[in-house]
């Protein structure tokens, strides 16, 4: 394996060799990359292809088999307040049933040490200010998608790192997030996508991530790799083999 | 850690669970007073060690259900996700464990003496309506209120560290259900040379009980401690090793 660069001061995110293998199984197998602030990337792969496990290893869910995942130049449990600098939502139902959304949001927050007056912002941000007194069972899909942006959102990060964030959204919900997201890296903050909706990630992002069988296949600008005129579904249905999953 | 104690606070109250297990503890202490003073001959009800047995009862009740708060606080974290955001907040862990143990504890008190408080004023009132002459001195009570109360706090805690191991959260109501209701009540007949050191027969030497063979109160208190101190130290370190799913 090529000696890997040191890390540079400016990554925002940086994964060298990163590995996590369950038993026999290598979820993740070496996967390297870095994003630069003001990315947004997206990360593509099948189901079960190791994106999940490789954000989960970046946010110190879980602990790495060998190799480093890096945010900001330290490891995710070093960071002080890290919920200040990196926003993340890794599933679209992590609330209690019973909860409400304000209570969700203003028990993180308190945790966080941040005002609750913050709560309120990201509500209103998220669109969900008036259905924040209402038990989260009672949300759809779109409306709990939201929540978890919005708890994502309470530090003003500047990363953002999501799993999937457009499931369950109606297109109006679609376009929401995509506007959102654009303007979010508009103001040099970065973002990172794991997603299988490729139409709305070549929408979306500048940067695209392909893995497979937990080994990263390709990484690049997305005007780079759809240079020849291939699409970005071409492009990833080629290199993933196309099978189905 | 003050608004780590303030999230745990609020996780408690938002939810329902806390609201409902106190309500099915208010009604099984009602029920076990009624039947265990209003069923049985007067005879049967005339010394000091037939009376105790029925007050204790509610200590049983605040143990068990002290247990069961302690258990929901961590399991369903696991269960409906939001132990990811909790950790993305405080991904040290130490801390979210801390508050819920004090949080735990705290809940056990209120629970330990509320099921001892009304399973005293129920038995109490019971036995004057009956006219059997009631044994039970002012120390008696106070022991019963004191000891009842303490050992719900423990018991709070072993819920907590129980269910931190387990992590299923209807593994460990039901592993905890079937130790007091059932383990509990083999071992101390048969098996008293055993029975006697489990946490459960603990707390009713704390609480004043006078049955056979169990402890006296002061070496009760210290095996229960050392119990619930294994619990929280057992589930404090999976959760700071363990990945979260």
């Amino acid at each position: 394996m090529a000696e890997v660069e040191p890390s540079r001061s400016s990554e925002v995110v940086s994964c060298r060799a990163l590995t996590k293998r369950y038993g026999e199984l290598a979820a993740v197998d070496g996967v390297t990359f870095a994003l630069e602030p003001g990315t947004v990337a997206g990360f593509l792969g099948p189901n079960g292809a190791g994106k999940t496990t490789t954000l989960r290893l970046l946010l110190g869910l879980a602990e790495p088999t060998a190799g480093e995942a890096l945010v900001f130049g330290r490891r995710y449990r070093e960071l002080e307040q890290p919920i200040r600098r990196i926003g993340a939502v890794l599933e679209s139902s992590d609330f209690h049933p019973a909860s409400r959304g304000r209570d969700h949001l203003r028990a993180l927050a308190l945790a966080a040490g941040l005002p609750l007056g913050r709560v309120e912002e990201v509500l209103a941000l998220v669109e969900l200010t008036d259905a924040a007194k209402r038990r989260v069972r009672t949300y759809s899909l779109g409306m709990r998608q939201r929540l978890g942006l919005a708890a994502a959102l309470l530090g003003d990060p500047e990363l953002l790192v999501l799993d999937e964030p457009a499931n369950g959204l109606d297109p109006a919900g679609v376009r929401w997030l995509r506007t959102f997201l654009q303007a979010f890296a508009t103001q040099g903050r970065t973002v990172l996508v794991a997603s299988h909706l490729l139409a709305e990630v070549a929408q979306t992002v500048d940067r695209v991530l392909i893995i497979d069988h937990g080994r990263l296949l390709a990484s690049g600008r997305l005007d780079e790799l759809t240079r020849d005129g291939r699409t970005l579904e071409d492009v990833y249905l080629a290199l993933t083999a196309g099978e189905v999953s | 850690m003050t608004g780590q104690l303030r999230a745990e606070l609020l996780k408690q109250r938002s939810t329902q669970t806390t609201f409902f297990l106190f309500l099915a503890m208010v009604g099984l202490v009602a029920l076990a007073s009624a039947l265990h003073v209003l069923a049985p001959s007067p005879s049967s009800l005339a010394s000091l060690k037939h009376q105790l047995q029925v007050f204790e009862v509610g200590t049983r009740v605040g143990m068990l259900f002290a247990g069961l708060v302690g258990a929901m606080a961590i399991t369903a974290e696991i269960r409906y996700g939001t132990i990811r955001p909790t950790f993305l907040v405080t991904p040290r862990r130490g801390p979210v464990i801390a508050a819920k143990l004090a949080v735990g504890a705290l809940a056990g008190i209120v629970f330990g003496l509320l099921a001892e408080g009304l399973m005293a004023g129920a038995t109490t009132a019971a036995l004057s309506v009956r006219g059997i002459d009631n044994q039970l001195a002012g120390g008696d009570y106070l022991q019963l209120l004191a000891g009842g109360t303490a050992a719900a706090a423990l018991w709070a805690m072993i819920g907590l560290g129980v269910g931190a191991l387990a992590r299923n959260q209807v593994a460990t109501l039901v592993g905890l259900c079937a130790w007091m209701l059932l383990v509990e009540n083999l071992l101390l007949p048969f098996i008293p040379d055993a029975g006697r050191f489990t946490p459960g027969a603990a707390g009713l030497a704390l609480a004043g009980s006078i049955a056979d063979k169990l402890l006296t109160p002061a070496p009760a208190a210290l095996m229960l401690a050392l119990y619930a101190a294994a619990a929280a130290a057992g589930g404090w370190l999976a959760t700071l090793r363990r990945d979260v799913a």
